[in-house]
C-alpha cells in the first residue's frame, strides 16, 4: 500500500502534447478511477505510472520516493491490461506464478500461493488450461489472479471489463469491488464507462483532452458537476442542457420557463437531470411541449419532449402511456437541483 | 446449368495449373530412376533403377561431398543470420529511438544491391587470404544476401505480436532481456522456424557465389549440377538424380511450414 | 532509461555483419570501379583511370547488347508475372479441396533452385529427347524441329518462361494476401447492386489491389533485373550473345576475362538502375498510401 503523488507530470510525444502538466495525490489505499472519453489520456496518465511510458517532466512519487527512471519491475506495482495481456505460451497457473517465479520463490511455496489465490478468484479448476481455452472471462480472472497473487503496493486497471459482455460485466464488477476491500491496495482504474467509474470509486477523475476536469467523490460528480462536459458525461440518459437566458429570476427559453436562484444574464445553459423531472398536468408547468418519443426501459418510461429548439428527457412512471405528437409538461421534482453553466466557459456558474 | 458448366472450367483451369507446375518436377523426378537409354526415350514404360543415384554418389562425381558442403554452409549461415537477425528485428520492431527508420532503411536496402557488386570485391579479397573455395567463404558471402532479408521478414512476424504480453511481463517484475527470453522468443517462434527455413532454402540454393568463389573442395549441390555437362554431353539421368538430392529436402521443409510459409512470403511487402 | 542503450545493443550483431559482408565489399567494388585492373596480368590493383572505365562501357556493344537483352527480358517476364499472378489469385482465393491443393501445390516452385529450373527446362526442350521439344511436335506438327534454344528469339522465350514459373507462384500469394485485405463487404454491394463478375474484378477489386501490384512489379522488376543462374544452366548467355543479361555479362566480364575494374564499373551501373527503381518505387508507394488514406 502506497500513496502515489504526480507532481506537474507532462507527457509530450515530439510536438504533441498528450497530458499537459498538472498534478494528482493518489492516497493510500483509495479506489480512483480515471475517467474520460477515448484519447483523454486516461491510459497514458495510467502508463506513466506503471513505467511503460517515459515521463516529459514532473515528479512521479511513489510511496514518498520519486520513481521517474524507475523501471517498471522495481516499481512494485501489478497492472491488469485491456486485452489481458497473458502468457500465452504458458498455462493458467504458469501465467498466476509467473511473477512469483521472477521473485526467485521455490517451487512449492509458489504452487500453493497460485492455488490459494487461483480459489480466490474460481480458476483453480482450470490451473491446467492455457489462456486460448478460456473464455473471455476466465482470462480476465487469469489476467487478476496474476496481478493480486503478489501483494503491490499500487493496482492499475487498464479498461479491465471492456472486452466482456453486459452481464460478466456487471458481476466482474462487483467482484473487483469486493478483492479491494479485502485487500485494500491502492488502485488506479481507467475507464470510458461512467457507470463503472461511479460504482467503483472512491473518487473519480474526470479526463478531457489530457487534463483533469473534476476531482470528486462519485456522489459529488453527479449532484455537482464542475462544467458542461462533466455535466453531459456522467448520467444516463444524460443531463438535459438547454440554452437560454436568466430574465427576472427565471430560466427563459423556448418551452422552459422555471424559477432559478441566480442574477438575470445571457448565454446560459440550464441542466437538469431527466430523473429529477416528473409529468404533470398542470398548464403552467416549467417545461412543456409536444410528446416526441416514448421508450420503455422496464421500470420506468424515458419521455422526450420537443418544443421548436429544444429537447427534454424525463423519466415517467413505466405505466404512461399518450400519443405521441400530444401535448405534454413537465416539472422538476421538489427540491431537485436546477444546474446552471456559463455557455461560453462551460463552468458552472450556481453556488 | 450455367454455373455447373463454370464450376468445371474453374476445376479444369485448376488442375491445368497444378499440372503445369508439377509437370517439370515429376519429369525430372522420373528420369533419375531412369536407364539411361530410357532418359532419351519419352516412354513411359521403364523398369526404376536406383542405378544413377549410385553413380553419383561414387567417383568421379562424389555427390556426398557436395551435399555435406550444402549442408554445413546453409546450416551455419542460419545458425549465424538467425539468432542476429532476431535480435535486431526485436529492436526494430519495439523499440522508437532516433536514426533507427534510416538504420533500417540502410539494411533493407542492401537487398536491392545485385550480388555481383558483393561477389567482385569477396573474391579478390578471398584470393588474396587464400580463402577461395572453403565453406568460410561462402557463408561469408550467404550472410550478406541473408541477414537482412531475415530481419525485414522476423521483424514482421514480431510487429504482428501484441505487445501486451511483454509490458506485463515488465510490469510482473521481469527485465527486458527477461522479458525477451520468456515471452518474445516463445512467441515468436514460429515466425523465427519461418524465417529460418526461408533462410535456409535461400542459402541452399545459392549458385552464383559458389559458382564464383569454389572449384573443386567446397562445391555445393546447384553447382555441381553444371558439372554433369561433360564432353560426351548432358548426363540428363545424372543431372536428374542430383536434381532430387537438391530438390527433396527444401520442398519437404516448404510443406511443413506451408500455412506460415505462405504468411512469411507475403510479410511485410504488403503493408 | 536502460532500455535505450540495449535497443542498440541488440542491433550490434547484425549490424556488423552487414557493415562487413555489405558495406565494406560495396566500398571496395567501389573504388576498383575507378581503376584498370587486368587479373591476368596483375596481382594488385592498377592505376586510378578516372572515368575510363564507364565511358567504355557504352561504347562497347557487349554491354549495350546485354542492356539490351536486360531490358526485354524484364519487361516481358514482369508483365507476364504481374498479369499470371493476379488471375492465379483470383481463381485461388475461394475456399475449395481443389483450391487449396492447388494453393500447396504452388509452394514447390519457389523452393526450387533456380539453377535446377534452367537445367531441367533446357533437357525439356531438347529437340531430340526433350518432353515438352517431342511433345509439342507430335500435337502440332508445325512445330516438329523447331530448335528452340538454338533459335535466340525462342530461348529468350523459355528464359522468360522459366522466369515466370519460378516467380508467378511467389507472387500469387503476395496477390492473395492483398485480396485478402479488400473488404468483402463492397463487393458483396456491387454483386446486390446487380454488377457482373468481370466488372467487380476491374471496377472493384482490381482498383483495391493497386498498392499490392506496385510492390510486386517493383520486386519482381528488382529480381529480374538479378536474375543470373537460369542464363548459366540454360542458355549460357546463346545462342551467340542473344540472352547475355547484364548480371551474365558482368560475370563473363570478371570471371572470365578477368578484367575487374571494368566489371566493378559494371557492377556499378547495374546497382544504379536498381536503386532508381527502388527509389521511385518508394515514391510511389508513399504516394498511393496518401490516396489510400486520404
Amino acid at each position: 500500500m502506497a500513496e502515489v503523488q504526480l507532481v506537474d507530470v507532462e507527457k509530450r510525444y515530439g510536438e504533441f502534447l498528450a497530458v499537459p502538466k498538472q498534478s494528482l495525490t493518489i492516497e493510500e489505499g483509495e479506489f480512483l478511477v480515471l475517467l474520460g472519453p477515448s484519447g483523454c489520456g486516461k491510459t497514458t496518465t495510467m502508463r506513466m505510472i506503471a513505467g511503460l511510458e517515459d515521463i516529459t517532466a514532473g515528479d512521479l512519487m511513489i510511496a514518498g520516493e520519486r520513481a521517474n527512471d524507475k523501471p517498471p519491475k522495481d516499481r512494485d506495482i501489478a497492472m491488469v491490461f485491456q486485452n489481458y495481456g497473458l502468457y500465452p505460451h504458458m498455462t493458467v497457473a504458469e501465467n498466476i506464478g509467473y511473477p512469483l517465479k521472477l521473485r526467485g520463490m521455490d517451487r512449492k511455496s509458489r504452487d500453493a500461493r497460485v492455488l490459494e489465490t487461483a480459489q480466490k478468484v474460481e480458476l483453480d479448476a482450470l490451473l491446467k488450461r492455457r489462456p486460448s481455452e478460456l473464455s473471455g472471462g476466465q482470462r480476465q480472472r487469469v489476467a487478476l489472479a496474476r496481478a493480486i497473487v503478489r501483494t503491490p503496493k499500487i493496482f492499475l486497471m487498464d479498461e479491465p471489463l471492456s472486452n466482456l459482455d453486459a452481464k460478466l460485466r456487471v458481476t466482474m464488477r462487483a467482484e473487483l469491488k469486493h478483492l479491494h476491500h479485502e485487500l485494500g491496495v491502492t488502485t488506479v482504474y481507467v475507464t470510458h464507462d461512467q457507470m463503472e467509474a461511479m460504482t467503483l470509486a472512491s473518487r473519480v477523475a474526470v479526463m478531457r483532452e489530457g487534463r483533469i476536469v473534476q476531482l470528486d467523490t462519485p456522489k459529488k460528480i453527479y449532484s455537482e458537476p464542475a462544467d458542461l462536459f462533466v455535466a453531459g458525461f456522467i448520467g444516463s440518459p444524460s443531463m438535459n442542457l438547454v440554452e437560454g437566458r436568466i430574465t427576472g429570476g427565471r430560466f427563459e427559453a423556448p418551452g422552459v420557463s422555471l424559477p432559478v436562484t441566480a442574477a438575470d444574464r445571457d448565454g446560459v445553459v440550464m441542466g437538469v437531470r431527466p430523473e429529477d423531472l416528473q409529468l404533470t398536468t398542470d398548464g403552467s408547468a416549467a417545461v412543456s411541449g409536444k410528446l416526441y418519443a416514448l421508450e420503455l426501459t422496464g421500470d420506468s418510461t424515458l419521455v422526450t419532449l420537443r418544443d421548436r429548439t429544444t429537447s427534454i428527457c424525463a423519466r415517467g412512471p413505466a405505466d404512461f402511456e399518450a400519443p405521441i405528437d400530444a401535448p405534454c409538461s413537465l416539472a422538476p421534482k421538489p427540491g431537485v437541483r436546477i444546474h446552471l453553466f456559463d455557455k461560453t466557459s462551460g463552468q458552472r456558474i450556481d453556488g | 446449368m450455367s454455373k455447373s458448366v463454370l464450376w468445371w472450367v474453374e476445376r479444369a483451369l485448376l488442375l491445368l495449373i497444378s499440372s503445369i507446375v508439377l509437370f517439370p518436377i515429376l519429369w525430372m523426378f522420373l528420369t533419375a530412376f531412369k536407364r539411361p537409354r530410357d532418359a532419351y526415350s519419352l516412354s513411359l514404360d521403364f523398369s526404376p533403377t536406383l542405378s544413377n543415384f549410385v553413380t553419383v554418389f561414387s567417383d568421379p562425381w562424389n555427390l556426398g561431398d557436395m551435399v555435406l558442403n550444402s549442408v554445413i554452409v546453409a546450416s551455419v549461415t542460419v545458425l549465424i543470420a538467425v539468432p542476429c537477425a532476431s535480435l535486431a528485428a526485436y529492436s526494430f520492431s519495439r523499440f522508437r529511438v532516433k536514426g533507427r527508420k534510416f538504420l533500417f532503411f540502410l539494411i533493407l536496402s542492401t537487398q536491392f544491391i545485385p550480388a555481383v557488386v558483393i561477389v567482385l570485391p569477396f573474391f579478390l579479397m578471398f584470393r588474396t587470404l587464400g580463402l577461395l573455395d572453403t565453406r568460410i567463404a561462402l557463408i561469408v558471402v550467404n550472410l550478406a544476401i541473408v541477414t537482412p532479408f531475415v530481419i525485414w521478414m522476423i521483424k514482421g512476424f514480431i510487429d504482428a505480436i501484441p505487445t501486451d504480453s511483454e509490458e506485463a511481463a515488465l510490469i510482473d517484475g521481469a527485465s527486458r532481456l527477461r522479458v525477451i527470453r520468456d515471452i518474445v522468443l516463445p512467441m515468436a517462434a514460429p515466425g523465427i522456424l519461418t524465417s529460418s527455413i526461408f533462410c535456409f532454402i535461400l542459402t541452399w540454393n545459392e549458385f552464383l557465389f559458389a559458382l564464383i568463389l569454389t572449384r573443386r573442395d567446397a562445391v555445393t549441390l546447384p553447382v555441381g549440377l553444371v558439372s554433369f555437362r561433360t564432353e560426351r554431353g548432358d548426363l540428363w539421368e545424372l543431372m536428374s538424380a542430383a536434381g532430387v538430392m537438391i530438390t527433396v529436402p527444401i520442398f519437404i521443409m516448404a510443406l511443413l511450414i506451408q500455412k506460415h510459409f505462405t504468411r512469411g512470403m507475403t510479410a511485410g511487402a504488403v503493408k | 532509461m536502460q532500455d535505450r542503450s540495449l535497443s542498440y545493443l541488440l542491433l550490434v550483431p547484425a549490424f556488423l555483419i552487414v557493415l562487413a559482408t555489405t558495406l565494406y565489399p560495396l566500398a571496395y567494388s567501389f573504388v576498383t570501379a575507378f581503376r584498370e585492373w587486368d587479373l591476368t596480368k596483375q596481382r594488385r590493383p592498377g592505376d586510378f583511370v578516372g572515368l575510363d572505365n564507364f565511358g567504355y562501357a557504352f561504347s562497347e556493344p557487349g554491354f549495350q547488347n546485354s542492356l539490351w537483352v536486360t531490358t526485354i527480358f524484364v519487361l516481358t517476364s514482369v508483365a507476364l508475372t504481374l498479369v499470371i499472378a493476379m488471375s492465379l489469385a483470383l481463381l485461388l482465393r475461394r475456399k475449395g479441396r481443389m483450391h487449396t491443393f492447388t494453393r500447396v501445390i504452388l509452394i514447390l516452385p519457389f523452393a526450387m533452385s533456380p539453377a535446377l529450373i534452367g537445367v531441367s527446362y533446357r533437357f525439356m526442350f531438347n529437340p531430340e529427347f526433350g518432353v515438352i521439344a517431342k511433345g509439342l511436335g507430335a500435337i502440332f506438327p508445325a512445330l516438329a524441329g523447331v530448335p528452340w534454344l538454338a533459335s535466340p528469339d525462342l530461348a529468350m522465350g523459355i528464359l522468360v518462361l522459366t522466369d515466370v514459373w519460378h516467380w508467378a507462384p511467389y507472387m500469387t500469394f503476395m496477390c492473395l494476401g492483398g485480396l485478402a485485405s479488400v473488404p468483402r463487404e463492397t463487393e458483396e454491394a456491387a454483386r446486390i447492386d446487380g454488377a457482373s463478375s468481370l466488372r467487380i474484378i476491374f471496377g472493384i477489386v482490381l482498383p483495391q489491389m493497386k498498392g499490392v501490384l506496385l510492390v510486386i512489379a517493383v520486386l519482381k522488376t528488382i529480381f529480374a533485373l538479378k536474375m543470373f543462374d537460369q542464363v548459366v544452366t540454360l542458355t549460357g548467355g546463346g545462342p551467340g550473345t542473344s540472352t547475355e543479361t547484364l548480371a551474365f555479362f558482368i560475370f563473363n566480364v570478371g570471371f572470365k576475362w578477368y578484367d575487374m575494374g571494368y566489371a566493378s564499373a559494371l557492377a556499378w551501373i547495374l546497382t544504379a538502375i536498381m536503386m532508381l527503381i527502388s527509389i521511385w518505387y518508394v515514391r510511389m508507394l508513399l504516394s498511393e498510401r496518401k490516396m489510400a488514406t486520404a
